[in-house]
């Protein structure tokens, strides 16, 4: 089978991406992180994050057409993400580790045009996702004054995101993956208070400590989902959206 | 005339506003025979139909409303769920709701009750409780106990002991809880609840009044 795809989970050094789409002019970039329903190879233990596992069956199901993964192995991704590329060298991927921790110099003068643009939030999200590899530039999307806030990374299962008021803001990982600063800690804990904002986190991830505290000092809703939303957690997230 | 009606897993309980309130309690299997022009509900049993179904913990922030001051933390403990809404100020401050683990909730304590032929009247508060994080723990207890020889009544007052120490901790361990549902009635239930905060029973009508606009 033609080799064709790079793979990548997290976001990858904008540098290191460039300089493999010269290499690799025809290949598709496949973002790991996302849940196409491939099989399940119980490679991780049950109680893991699942979007680990997803990269972990989306790696394995499409082995014998990847040329090479870009892993995100640094402060931007997680622990598991760094187990994760040595994991998958092991069973015969060729991957190019990327360290992404650069701190924005000046967040002041950040411009953010996704996250705060009148775009549903679904589409944000899959636009700053989309955009890690594509690096377009958004600064004409109309901006709108945000209602709503959701702090966190893509989820798993993106139907909750139907559940939110537009125009919802976009803070957390997301916003500094936005930014071009994935792993500065300081904008991705960065929130606006006065709006009422639901703290998202994937289960079994150790951003649940962040997301949990954020919540409380900012009393906004801590929500944790593990492969799929519950009906517990969707008429949490309408309830705070209605009373707050 | 219109038509509230907040159906559980176990009970529905019903607002009809003609000229007056009535409220009316009666099984969801017999309610789900019923055919009613309803103008608003909410709870397990129904079809949440888009323009007349509300979510259960704004109807409860909503019916508790009524009755309370500007602090407040409103816990209902239904059949098979348990759901708070605390406000602060006269504003939202924090909720929580387990919607699907029927472990440690109403409809057990009513299975042991008919399982025990114990009537809930002559449960009494015991200082002792069984640790009830997951109800199938608590049951074996309950039933290793009794086996044992200890009254099925005591079992079954410490097992609800060990959901009312549940129920405080699921809600953060204020200083008072605004009670909702059934376990209003429960005498036993609300002395154990006392033993870790104040206590205010609201009644099981709470969330159909939470419905009326």
């Amino acid at each position: 089978m033609e080799k064709n795809i790079i793979g990548f989970y997290g976001c990858p050094r904008f540098e290191l991406i460039e300089k493999i789409k010269k290499e690799y002019k025809d290949a598709l970039f496949i973002d790991l992180d996302v849940n196409y329903n491939y099989p399940d190879l119980k490679i991780a233990p049950d109680n893991y994050c699942v979007i680990i596992k997803n990269i972990l069956n989306n790696a394995l199901y499409l082995k014998d057409r990847i040329i090479l993964i870009l892993a995100a192995v640094g402060k931007d991704k997680c622990d598991s993400g760094f187990f994760v590329s040595k994991l998958l060298q092991q069973k015969g991927f060729k991957v190019i580790e990327s360290i992404f921790e650069d701190v924005c110099p000046n967040k002041t003068s950040l411009k953010l045009p996704i996250s705060k643009s009148n775009l549903p939030l679904k589409d944000k999200i899959n636009l700053i996702t989309k955009n890690i590899i594509e690096q377009k530039d958004y600064s004409n999307l109309p901006q709108a004054k945000a209602k709503f806030g959701f702090w966190g990374v893509p989820p798993n299962d993106f139907s909750i995101l139907d559940l939110f008021i537009e125009p919802t803001e976009i803070f957390g990982w997301l916003r500094a993956v936005e930014a071009g600063y994935p792993g500065d800690f300081e904008l991705e804990v960065e929130v606006d208070s006065n709006l009422p904002t639901i703290f998202f986190t994937q289960a079994f991830c150790s951003k649940t400590l962040l997301a949990s505290n954020l919540a409380k000092k900012h009393q906004g809703l801590f929500i944790d989902v593990d492969c799929e939303s519950s009906n517990s957690i969707k008429a949490k997230i309408e309830a705070f959206i209605k009373l707050r | 005339m219109k038509i509230y009606v907040d159906s559980g897993t176990t009970w529905t309980k019903i607002l009809k506003i003609d000229k007056e309130k009535t409220y009316q309690i009666i099984p969801s299997l017999e309610f789900r025979k019923m055919k009613l022009d309803i103008t608003k509900c909410t709870g397990h049993s129904l079809i949440k139909e888009k323009n007349i179904y509300e979510n259960e913990v704004i109807a409860l922030a909503r019916g508790a409303k009524e009755y309370l001051e500007d602090d407040f933390l409103a816990l209902d403990l239904g059949s098979r769920d348990i759901k708070y809404v605390e406000f602060e100020n006269k504003k939202f401050k924090d909720l929580n709701w387990n919607t699907s683990c029927a472990s440690a909730t109403g409809a057990t304590i009513e299975m042991l009750l008919k399982f025990y032929q114990v009537s809930c009247q002559d449960l009494v508060f015991t200082k002792e409780k069984y640790s009830v994080t997951c109800g199938i723990f608590g049951l074996e207890k309950i039933m290793d106990d009794i086996s044992q020889g200890l009254e099925p009544k005591v079992a079954i007052a410490k097992f609800i002991h060990g959901i009312a120490f549940n129920a405080f901790n699921f809600a953060k361990k204020p200083e008072k809880i605004c009670i909702s549902g059934g376990f209003c009635e429960n005498k036993c239930f609300i002395e154990s609840l006392s033993q870790y905060c104040l206590v205010k029973p609201l009644g099981r009508f709470v969330l159909v009044d939470g419905l009326v606009d």
